[in-house]
């Protein structure tokens, strides 16, 4: 998956302004391309779940339509644990057409972003190329 | 369904999204006939079977992973599946993007909590919440012990335990933590060991160290809650202090003889400081191991300050806060004084000229003790009816 480093740099900014509690976002695609990060609120406001909140998850959905984009990349945090799909995450992966992004801020100093294909229960990782 | 039947119903756009995209022919947007929301669903249904599994469970109810949409509202705040649409109107069936480690609660910790599950109060909901939280206990010790106990029994996900003493043997006329075996063993250890012992799924954090101005700010962010079972002034102001700084919710508690204390300084509701804003002379004031303390007195009030930690988790009842449980073992009499907090407290109020941690050695006029025990020696009849 190609990501530009300004998207990088944005989802962990967003993953320490809202740590403690998990943040969330849409990353919308163009051909594979990111074209715009959409930073969603996190209806649970905990540090162990997320859920886009609906409205926004709405809003978004109308932008990235109205543009002819996909939801490239779905990403949330976890802020005290890797950068891997829980079990919740994986039951919860309804959008098999979009990579999964996880930021770790296990390590305060060392943030890692990883992202992944969640299809049928079955997880794949997939490598990010920042550029 | 005749034509003259159709007609009657409105015609509805249903907006459909790439995950279920695939189940309807690939298409966009489909009009579907419906008077209702749910009429919508079920004309969806018949039109594409696949999607009929999407939008409703086993149940024949919208899953909770599927948002629904009339116009721009989530039809959760409209009438749910009953929510009225008229013709013209759009709708968007939305999975949901969600996740965490929040799992559903295991049957066996279903059937372990199930007297704290069955009211109303918790429910699997608050059960949750206790087994999300992380609680800092000062002091494995007397007042340490019962708190700790009852919050492992609770399911606190996450219990820290600060403490760096070993059991004496004169620990064990009190301190429920220990058995006699443990006798030289470290307090934390053997805490741990006796937590774990009645909940495998409590996770005992251990730090094994005196708490002073150093670390106890690294120690206390870790935490939601603390609960203070320190037996000595120089750590309860350093504990105040560092749970305000924090913006932590302190639940205080502490025994002398016969008589017992309890409070929680919410921040901004008042702090220790309030109440007494200077420590007495050293000396002054005698603790557990100078002047004795009933050992059935530390479960009262170490099971008064896990209730209270609970309950601030489930955000139920009126916390003790704003006020002090006093309690005399002998009358066997409870009062509750007022306390209020003080504008001219240098920490918490109007003006605070403590903005970080300070020299609490110096300020106490007592070193940090090697903490032998954990119950307080901060019940004070003169300092008592301060701010009361």
């Amino acid at each position: 998956m190609k990501l530009e480093q300004k998207f990088m740099d944005e989802m962990i900014a967003h993953a320490k302004e809202d740590a403690p509690i998990e943040c969330c976002g849409i990353i919308a695609g163009e051909d594979g391309r990111a074209v715009k990060l959409f930073r969603a609120r996190n209806s649970e406001a905990s540090p162990y779940r997320y859920s886009v909140d609906s409205d926004d998850l709405f809003r978004i959905y109308r932008e990235a339509e109205d543009n002819e984009w996909s939801f490239l990349a779905i990403y949330h945090s976890h802020t005290a644990s890797e950068a891997y799909p829980s079990p919740t995450d994986i039951r919860l992966a309804f959008w098999p057409e979009s990579y999964y992004v996880l930021v770790s801020l296990e390590d305060a100093e060392n943030p890692v972003v990883r992202a992944f294909r969640i299809l049928d229960g079955e997880v794949n990782e997939e490598e990010i190329e920042a550029g | 369904m005749t034509a003259a039947e159709r007609n009657k119903l409105m015609s509805v756009t249903v907006y459909i999204p790439t995950p279920f995209r695939k189940l309807a022919g690939n298409q966009t947007h489909v009009k579907v006939d419906g008077d209702t929301v749910g009429e919508v669903l079920d004309s969806l249904g018949e039109k594409y079977p696949g999607l009929r599994h999407m939008v409703y469970n086993e149940a024949d109810e919208i899953p909770g992973h599927v948002n629904v949409y009339v116009n721009n509202t989530e039809i959760h705040t409209l009438q749910g599946k009953a929510t009225p649409v008229k013709n013209g109107d759009e709708m968007a069936v939305i999975p949901a993007i969600a996740g965490g480690r929040g799992e559903a609660l295991t049957p066996e910790q279903v059937e372990r909590y199930s007297r704290h599950i069955i009211m109303t109060q918790v429910g699997p909901a608050g059960q949750r919440k206790l087994m999300e939280s992380k609680v800092l206990v000062i002091g494995a010790g007397g007042l340490g012990g019962p708190a700790a106990l009852y919050l492992a029994l609770a399911g606190i996900g996450t219990i820290g335990i600060v403490d760096f003493d070993v059991v004496d043997l004169s620990n064990l006329q009190r301190q429920v933590l220990h058995q006699n075996d443990d006798v030289g063993r470290l307090k934390t250890a053997s805490a741990k060991t006796t937590l774990n012992n009645y909940n495998p799924d409590v996770n005992v954090v251990i730090h094994d160290t005196p708490i002073h101005s150093e670390n106890a700010n690294e120690i206390i962010s870790q935490y939601d809650i603390i609960v203070n079972g320190a037996d000595n002034f120089t750590t309860r102001y350093l504990v105040n202090d560092a749970a305000y700084l924090a913006g932590k919710t302190l639940v205080d508690g502490s025994i002398l003889l016969f008589d017992g204390q309890a409070t929680v300084y919410v921040p901004g509701s008042g702090c220790y400081r309030c109440l007494f804003p200077a420590p007495p002379p050293p000396g002054a004031v005698p603790n557990c191991a100078e002047a004795g303390v009933l050992g059935a007195l530390t479960g009262i009030i170490g099971s008064i300050q896990a209730t209270e930690v609970i309950k601030q988790i489930l955000e139920i009842g009126d916390p003790l806060s704003g006020r002090l449980l006093l309690l005399d073992a002998l009358a066997m009499e409870f009062r509750v004084v007022k306390l209020r907090q003080d504008p001219s407290c240098p920490l918490c109020g109007d003006n605070p000229t403590i903005t970080e941690l300070i020299d609490y050695e110096v300020f106490c006029g007592a070193p940090f003790p090697g903490q032998d025990e954990e119950e307080g020696a901060a019940v004070a009849g003169a300092g008592v009816e301060h701010g009361s």
